[in-house]
């Protein structure tokens, strides 16, 4: 039996998608390769003015705070994927952000975060992410937290601790706030840094942070901090073992035979820690835990 | 009798403006755009709820204001040239009630669109926070507002198309909306100057223009703050004010109108 018109009319037409299909694709991929040039943009901001930005926006601001918020993100992550360590228009998409709109809580807190993290992290800049705080604490007096977000920024990035108590302390004023501010103003004038402060602010925003990266960067830091606790501990229990014996412990299992340990000891990543010849203790080389961050030397 | 006359006119003008296909177009739109934000708040951070609630209530605004624009500069025109003007004139209805009626018309569509685009924004929150909070009803106030800012630009649209054609008409409207929106610059720039002429003309200027920006509270509302009852009730009184100045304008120069 011949096939039908329209069924040979069908299977042309597929065939001709098809065909046309497989040219397109390539042609595409090798488009995509040679306009790459041109499509570069320039990393500039085209109107750098978020009250130039605001006017124009025709009483939309608040859904072109949201692009620009969208933006800061998408700026953020995408130079953190590419290990670029400079984030020159951060603050700038920042400030237009918050001009937009005053009320955008977020953009202070996480933009105070990207602006203060170390290089390695973030944009190191502290100076901004205090200035962006203060103009956040200006435009919502209400909103004690940013008082605990601007004294982390002065404890964590800069060590700068009469400034950090005084921030907890002019946030603990507020009608509204969590008792433990006028704990933190208190224990931090008078002991500056160490871990246990540290480790109470950062479970505090691992708690209070509604956005899951927030609260991975975080846990991230809690994990920094126990296993700082733990290598201090081991070394400590290395050198008992070398008070005992004369010599370094060679392996985890001399501990454990010593009675000095339960068992062989993992970092919060579940790797086993690494004993080396001296005693120190150092992590897994596949352990992500990072040691690299910690508040102060003198808190180590 | 004679309010019985402007209802027909208001129920006519809303018939109409259903037959129009744009307006399915429009509201189409305006709903997949509110759905697209469910989306867009997937690559953002913390704002999931804001930017639901800015898309949303932006849309609601911007595609009300192009069915105000697009339908309200047909209202006089479209009746004149299909000739309905005169046989509806030639019956015992005054001029003035088939303005105001036009005006009361095309007001009820907008408030009706407005609910059907409310409701695909209400479904999208629920949808996202499978829960509503008391401080989500300041979003009605929201949208209460985006309907007095309609009415406005409705009144505008009216009182243009009474002498000018529905291109022009559709310009000015829309001029009059993007200059409304900067009242508030134009008076902040002639206190910048040091001339008092200037500062005392962007001054009358500024009373003189709708003050479209008076009705943005989307932002606001977006961060579950509520607006305080004083700012409903004037800006009420001051979209009421407004509009009864334009609709009392078109009045008066359709009144005046060569109808031959």
């Amino acid at each position: 039996m011949k096939p039908s018109k329209t069924g040979r009319s069908v299977w042309t037409l597929a065939l001709v998608l098809a065909c046309g299909w497989a040219i397109l694709v390539p042609a595409q991929m090798a488009l995509d390769r040679r306009l790459a040039p041109y499509r570069e943009t320039p990393e500039l901001l085209w109107i750098p003015s978020g009250n130039v930005l605001r006017s124009l926006s025709l009483g939309h601001n608040g859904l072109l705070a949201d692009l620009y918020w969208t933006r800061v993100v998408q700026y953020f992550g995408a130079r953190r994927l590419q290990r670029r360590t400079d984030f020159p228009l951060l603050a700038p998409l920042l400030d237009i952000t918050v001009a937009l709109d005053p009320q955008l809580l977020v953009a202070y807190k996480f933009g105070a975060i990207f602006l203060s993290a170390p290089s390695s992290y973030g944009a190191a800049e502290p100076q901004k992410a205090i200035a962006l705080l203060r103009r956040g604490i200006q435009a919502n007096p209400e909103e004690w937290r940013l008082w605990h977000d601007l004294g982390f920024i002065y404890y964590w990035d800069l060590k700068d601790y009469r400034a950090a108590s005084e921030a907890y302390r002019e946030g603990s004023r507020h009608p509204d706030a969590a008792p433990w501010m006028q704990v933190m103003a208190a224990v931090i004038e008078e002991k500056g840094g160490n871990r246990e402060t540290s480790r109470f602010l950062w479970t505090e925003i691992h708690n209070s942070a509604e956005d899951e990266t927030i609260r991975k960067n975080a846990s991230m830091h809690l994990e920094t901090l126990r296993a700082l606790d733990d290598i201090e501990e081991l070394e400590r229990l290395a050198g008992r073992f070398r008070e005992r014996a004369g010599r370094w412990p060679q392996s985890f299992q001399e501990m454990i035979a010593a009675g000095l340990l339960q068992g062989i000891p993992a970092d919060p990543q579940k790797y086993p820690y690494q004993l080396q010849s001296d005693g120190r203790i150092t992590l897994h080389p596949n352990s992500e835990v990072k040691l690299d961050y910690g508040p102060s030397p003198e808190a180590r | 009798m004679r309010s019985r006359q402007t209802l027909a006119i208001v129920l006519n003008t809303f018939r109409e403006a259903v037959r129009d296909r744009v307006l399915y177009n429009l509201i189409a739109f305006a709903l997949i755009l509110i759905a697209s934000a469910l989306l867009f708040g997937q690559i953002s951070i913390g704002i999931q709820k804001t930017i639901l609630l800015n898309v949303g209530l932006s849309a609601i605004s911007i595609f009300g204001l192009l069915i105000a624009i697009f339908l309200g500069i047909g209202l006089v025109y479209k009746e004149m040239d299909k000739r309905s003007l005169y046989a509806l004139l030639s019956k015992p209805i005054r001029r003035r009630q088939f303005i105001i009626g036009k005006f009361l018309g095309l007001n009820f569509t907008l408030l009706v669109n407005t609910a059907l685009m409310s409701v695909g924004l209400w479904a999208a929150l629920y949808y996202l926070m499978r829960r509503f909070e008391p401080q989500d009803l300041s979003v009605w106030v929201a949208i209460y507002f985006i309907l007095l800012e309609l009415s406005l630009v409705t009144a505008l649209c009216l009182f243009f198309s009474c002498f000018a054609t529905p291109v022009l008409s559709a310009v000015f409207t829309f001029m009059a909306y993007v200059i409304g929106n900067f009242a508030a610059d134009i008076r902040a720039f002639g206190e910048l100057t040091e001339n008092n002429l200037l500062k005392g003309l962007t001054t009358v200027l500024y009373y003189l223009l709708p003050n479209f920006s008076d009705f943005n509270v989307s932002a606001w509302v977006s961060h579950g703050k509520p607006v305080a009852a004083e700012v409903v009730l004037l800006n009420t009184l001051y979209a009421l004010c407004y509009d009864a100045i334009l609709v009392a304008a078109a009045v008066w120069i359709f009144s005046r109108k060569d109808l031959k």
